[in-house]
């Protein structure tokens, strides 16, 4: 756990390095968002508009999405330095779902194979589906988003999947879920909207069965060097913008995680940088926002919606600088 | 909302100890045909929690479900079909779930259950 030091002790320690020094209340609110520590009252209330903002957000700008990309609201997987069309979109999204299993070494043997699965922050259930489908088993979808949770409730009846999948209106932080429930765990592109890291994490562990694999999606800053005790400010300049058109809180590294995961009795934690497979996604989207329907949709669509379309360069810059990673770590629960 | 999922929500309110199985208050029930797959059934048999699942069907209108079973009952075309028709085909479309102990009650929409839970009660 990080010690809050004084600025005169961070000074003395830190003068060497030329690290930046964090005053109190940015180690604070770094603590605070890993969950490590007992949230203030002035913590919890700005949870509270954080989820009601996610909600929110999801509720006014999932349609346009759905319109223009269809059911699968996370970056695609491509070969690196590929040149890919609009219509390889779809298919590199589908890839994405599949490497991140095989990453995992979720089995496929139907003895082995997972036979209960929840969608942590589901969207509009593209996931869900399409892992019900694959494993030929229940999958059921959490989102802070009523709005998502009926689209994707009407989207899988539409497929004939509604035997197959449910949905929940649910905080990821407490999941409305016995412990040990589910064979696979999944948080595709959800981590980044999650304010208390450690919550998240403890969550998804407690939910997962023994046996069962725990896979997480997500976005993170470059990890820190030993020397660091957080990002620059320039960094920090250009994160805020992100967090604040995408209702996301306080961003965490990689490394985080990995540190997250390792007291809770889990094996085989496993992370990687997948930068480098998802570089065509932002350019592809941002192109998709500039045609006549993308403009015409978001002018239609609401102000939340367009702030989230302006920032998008600012993801481009982000991965660009090295800034931003697109994060999978993975693990397994012990039987 | 289908009963295999009430099978497996329950209150995690803080200080609750036991949150299974959620009380069904109903408004709107609907009966969805849905096609009949006896090896999901049998997976998902040693899945559920049976009692829960005769309460909630007679709740939701259906009491043909015998109130106890045995896995050897899986091979009886007659319980699997009753099993399958009261696990997958009975939706709860508008209602309430209530918490068992503190009798908090989570809406039921559109056949989607919303579990959010207050400040204080995390």
């Amino acid at each position: 756990m990080l010690q809050i030091l004084s600025t005169k002790q961070l000074s003395t320690r830190f003068i060497h390095t030329g690290a930046r020094i964090l005053n109190k209340k940015e180690m604070a609110v770094r603590q605070a968002s890993l969950g490590g520590v007992d949230v203030d009252l002035e913590t919890k209330t700005n949870v509270e508009k954080l989820k009601r903002g996610i909600a929110e957000f999801y509720d006014e700008s999932s349609g346009i999405w759905e319109d223009i990309w269809g059911d699968h609201m996370h970056h695609g997987f491509y070969d690196p330095n590929s040149t890919v069309s609009l219509s390889d979109h779809r298919a590199a999204q589908v890839r994405m779902i599949e490497e991140a299993l095989k990453f995992a070494s979720v089995p496929e043997d139907p003895m082995k194979k997972p036979k209960s699965i929840v969608d942590v922050g589901c969207g509009i259930g593209g996931s869900s589906q399409y892992l019900a489908r694959k494993y030929g088993t229940e999958c059921t979808g959490i989102t802070l988003s009523p709005v998502q949770a009926e689209r994707a409730r009407a989207l899988a009846a539409a497929q004939g999947l509604e035997n197959k999948v449910s949905f929940e209106v649910a905080d990821a932080l407490n999941q409305p879920f016995p412990d040990g429930k589910f064979d696979l765990v999944w948080s595709m592109e959800s981590g980044e909207h999650m304010p208390e890291k450690a919550k998240f994490v403890n969550e998804l562990a407690r939910v997962a069965a023994p046996g069962a694999r725990i896979i997480i999606v997500t976005w993170c800053h470059r990890n820190l060097s030993s020397s660091e005790q957080s990002l620059n400010p320039d960094e920090k300049k250009l994160l805020d913008k992100i967090c604040d058109a995408y209702y996301l809180p306080t961003w965490c590294s990689t490394d985080d995680y990995v540190k997250l995961l390792q007291p809770l009795s889990l094996q085989d934690i496993k992370a990687a940088d997948w930068s480098e497979y998802v570089a065509p996604f932002w350019p592809a989207v941002i192109r998709s926002a500039l045609t006549w329907k993308g403009i015409t949709s978001l002018i239609l669509s609401g102000w939340k919606t367009i702030k989230g379309a302006m920032v998008m360069p600012l993801m481009m810059k982000g991965y660009k600088k090295g800034l931003i990673k697109f994060a999978i770590i993975t693990c397994r629960k012990p039987e | 909302m289908r009963l295999l999922t009430h099978n497996m929500l329950s209150s995690n309110i803080k200080g609750v100890t036991n949150g299974f199985p959620l009380r069904i208050e109903v408004e709107k029930v609907v009966e969805k045909s849905v096609d009949f797959n006896p090896d999901f059934l049998k997976n998902m048999f040693a899945k559920i929690e049976y009692k829960a699942l005769v309460e909630a069907s007679r709740i939701m209108g259906y009491a043909e479900l015998p109130d106890h079973a045995e896995p050897s009952m899986l091979e009886s075309d007659d319980f699997l079909r009753k099993f399958h028709h009261a696990l997958m085909e009975l939706h709860l479309e508008e209602g309430t779930l209530v918490c068992p102990e503190t009798g908090r009650r989570f809406p039921v929409n559109k056949g989607v259950p919303n579990m959010l839970l207050h400040e204080d009660e995390v």
